[in-house]
């Protein structure tokens, strides 16, 4: 845009018309690498569309049924499952973050000649805080494995 | 015959729109050369399948070892057994699911004819799998060897191409 602003004289000065010509040139670059890109995409659809047979033999109207092991499915994949198993999932989390932390400070330890009481009691106050998951998780009854009870529809 | 112009219309009905000779030769080539069956037992002639599939006849010669558990990967249905009647739903919904070009073996008697359950007032067996869908190869024998499998592959790739691609072998 910078080119609207040259003197007149400057308009018809070789300079700017090569200038212009690679303006232009690299826009049809552009221009036909998209359309390139398009039809690489594009093709193959067309492509197969005309190539590709228009249907299959049909003998129980059943080719577009999902499951491939020729018994009809019984009810809806996408039914509703018990959320007992990912708290159960959440404390181990809890645990692999724990062991995530404890490997590279085993990695460390007593690196620092004379402190090992002090990293032990350090890797001790880790690990405590840690555990107050397992309290927590115990108080809230995940391990008992029950079943949310709620009405139907609530 | 009815039948058959009816079944040579069907398949010109499912041939895609854009047609090259030439190409279509070199399909069909393709396609006789890597027969894919699907995994598909119903009875004993299927013993007999796995056994043209396993290491002694050694089904892999001829391109056709890759046997599919998916319908939709699947081009060759090799019917292998006797089709009750309660299982013929089934074998049709699994016919239904292979996407055309598709062929079908009748192996073996019972999924010729009925077989050996063919008696007055039998009520549980299909008498033939072409009672179902049309088929190209038929397979006699109770079971039929091996060997005679193998032949209705070549019989069928024969079918594909126009011509055979293995010698007969002499009678011993």
């Amino acid at each position: 845009m910078a080119l609207y602003v040259l003197p007149l004289s400057a308009i018809f000065s070789e300079h700017f018309t090569r200038m212009e010509d690679a303006y232009y040139r690299d826009l049809i670059y552009l221009f036909a690498f998209c359309m390139a890109g398009l039809g690489f995409a594009l093709g193959p659809f067309v492509l197969v569309h005309l190539l590709a047979s228009r249907k299959t033999r049909n003998t129980a109207n059943k080719t577009q049924q999902a499951i491939e092991c020729g018994i009809d499915p019984i009810g809806d994949a996408w039914i509703r499952y018990s959320a007992a198993y990912y708290l159960y999932a959440l404390v181990f989390v809890a645990f692999a973050v724990d062991v995530l932390f404890l490997v590279p400070v085993a990695l460390v330890y007593n690196r620092v000649q004379g402190f090992v009481i002090r990293d032990f009691v350090e890797l001790v106050i880790f690990v405590a805080i840690l555990s107050l998951v397992i309290v927590y998780a115990w108080k809230k009854g995940v391990f008992e494995w029950k079943r949310k009870q709620t009405p139907p529809n609530s | 015959m009815e039948a058959q112009t009816n079944t040579a219309q069907l398949v010109k009905d499912c041939s895609p729109i854009v047609q090259f000779a030439v190409l279509e030769d070199m399909l069909s080539l393709g396609r006789a050369n890597s027969l894919w069956p699907l995994t598909f037992g119903l009875a004993c002639c299927a013993i007999e399948m796995m056994a043209a599939g396993a290491a002694r006849f050694d089904l892999a010669r001829f391109g056709a070892e890759v046997f599919r558990p998916s319908p939709r990967q699947a081009d060759v249905m090799i019917v292998a057994g006797t089709i009750n009647k309660k299982m013929a739903p089934a074998v049709k919904t699994l016919y239904d699911q292979m996407p055309e070009p598709k062929w079908v073996i009748a192996m073996g008697n019972c999924a010729i004819s009925g077989g050996p359950f063919v008696f007055p007032g039998q009520y549980a067996v299909v008498e033939g799998v072409e009672k179902l869908f049309p088929v190209d190869i038929y397979i006699p024998g109770c079971p039929p060897r091996p060997e005679a499998l193998i032949e209705g592959i070549l019989k069928l790739e024969e079918k594909l191409t126009g011509k055979r691609r293995w010698p007969v072998p002499p009678p011993q």
